[in-house]
């Protein structure tokens, strides 16, 4: 009796166990890259070259991460990449500014870590503006998606401003919440999903979320969606602590 | 010797009630009962009811024979912050009252002057209610009601000694909390998680 043609092999049952396969690798692999409980990094020894994203949003999400890295010391955080939305020129011009007097306070030298080349500004296609309808949403937010990948995966210098940018991985990505960032975000888990770069495996992108100080009996819409997420989710109010399943981590006034 | 209150409303939709409550007759009367000389309003695109809330201020001190105590002044909208206007009110040992905006909370603060926060009850689903009652619980700003400001404007005084520091102490032997870079350092690894 001759075999069944290789054809015969696609029934419904076939489909629907390779579909079920397909789902399970996906769960565990996604269970696998999200934050564990107590995320506990390896020791870092001061002068390590380490990496910061900063998202940066409208108006008040920007007014508020400034506050939050008042104390941000660039002998630590060797270099910084701010991610604004395109049209804030705001954002952009406050993150030059908070630069310009970190650099001032540090005075010039080498190895002080502040300067042209120690910081970029990078900007993405905004997610949403306001009144933009869902569909078109969409595709804004599939564009700044694409755009988001760049500043992830490598970062200018002032020597290489011409050249082909570095390439590595930012050690720690902080965000308050504008649109921006939870694209920003997904786009930080898909590359430590298929790990990239060793983004899982050398422990890199790790994403922090600070929700704002305004916020004190409910989360915002960008806090709903990344309270689960996220390494860690930082609130400032009491009221908050514990949401998202235990995750919220209560910290006290931290603008 | 002067002392100066700086009200402000916000800059894109100000907050026309606030402007009236600062000038009514029972604010005026706290206002000069606290030892006010000078109240500066930062009124918006809202001319219209600062004019005519100034207005009717003035007709009452002059009535009351006070008009020489309480100046009343304002201005539109100064594109370089609030700082000047701060600085102001805490060189002179002064007050300020502010809409509910987390913008302007967060810059008075900075000043350590007596910070009187009122929400715009008329906006919905806003969150403005909630972030006052919890900044006066706090101990670093008194809530104030649009409807009901004397009260708030009288216990300003007595506010002024007791008030939280703000930024909280995040170094040194007064420190309570964690600082956002105390936050990153831990979780980059610069600290040990449990130390800090």
């Amino acid at each position: 009796m001759a075999s069944p043609p290789p054809s015969a092999l696609y029934t419904p049952t076939f489909l629907l166990a390779l579909l079920t396969t397909l789902l399970l690798c996906l769960t565990l692999r996604a269970l696998a890259i999200l934050p564990s409980r107590s995320p506990k990094p390896r020791l870092r020894t001061p002068g390590t070259p380490t990496r910061v994203v900063i998202v940066l949003g409208s108006g008040g999400h920007t007014q508020e991460m400034l506050y939050l890295l008042r104390d941000l010391d660039p002998a630590k955080y060797t270099h910084r990449t701010w991610v604004v939305s395109s049209g804030d020129a705001f954002s952009a011009g406050r993150a030059v500014a908070f630069e310009s007097e970190m650099e001032s306070r540090a005075g010039s030298g080498h190895g002080k870590n502040v300067g042209p080349g120690t910081f970029d500004v990078v900007t993405v296609p905004r997610a949403r503006s306001i009144h933009q309808s869902l569909l078109t949403t969409l595709g804004s937010s599939l564009r700044c998606l694409c755009a988001c990948f760049a500043p992830l995966l490598g970062f200018t210098t002032a020597s290489s401003m011409a050249q082909a940018p570095t390439k590595d991985l930012p050690d720690l990505i902080v965000t308050n919440g504008p649109a921006t960032a939870c694209i920003l975000v997904f786009a930080a888990l898909l590359l430590r999903f298929f790990n990239v770069r060793g983004a899982q495996s050398r422990g890199k992108c790790t994403t922090v979320y600070a929700e704002s100080f305004a916020r004190v009996k409910t989360l915002s819409l960008s806090g709903k969606l990344l309270v689960r997420v996220v390494d860690r989710f930082l609130v400032q109010w009491e009221g908050l602590e514990g949401v998202g399943g235990g995750r919220a981590e209560f910290v006290g006034v931290l603008v | 010797m002067s002392k100066v209150c700086f009200v402000t409303t916000g800059a894109t939709a100000p907050f026309r009630k606030l402007i009236e409550a600062a000038l009514s007759p029972a604010s005026l009367d706290a206002f000069l009962q606290c030892g006010v000389t000078h109240i500066f309003i930062q009124y918006g695109t809202a001319k219209d009811v600062y004019q005519s809330s100034a207005e009717a201020a003035r007709q009452y001190l002059n009535e009351n024979g006070t008009e020489h105590k309480l100046n009343i002044d304002g201005m539109d909208f100064d594109s370089s912050g609030l700082i000047e206007q701060f600085k102001l009110v805490k060189q002179t040992q002064g007050l300020a009252i502010s809409h509910a905006g987390s913008g302007s909370i967060l810059e008075g603060l900075r000043f350590q002057v007596p910070l009187i926060v009122v929400p715009n009850t008329a906006l919905l689903d806003n969150h403005q209610e909630e972030l006052a009652v919890a900044m006066d619980r706090a101990g670093y700003v008194i809530h104030g009601n649009v409807d009901h400001l004397a009260p708030a404007i009288e216990a300003s005084e007595g506010f002024r000694t007791k008030m939280a520091q703000f930024p909280p102490a995040t170094a040194g032997k007064e420190r309570k909390v964690k600082s956002f870079a105390n936050i990153m350092d831990e979780t980059v690894g610069f600290t040990d998680f449990n130390n800090e």
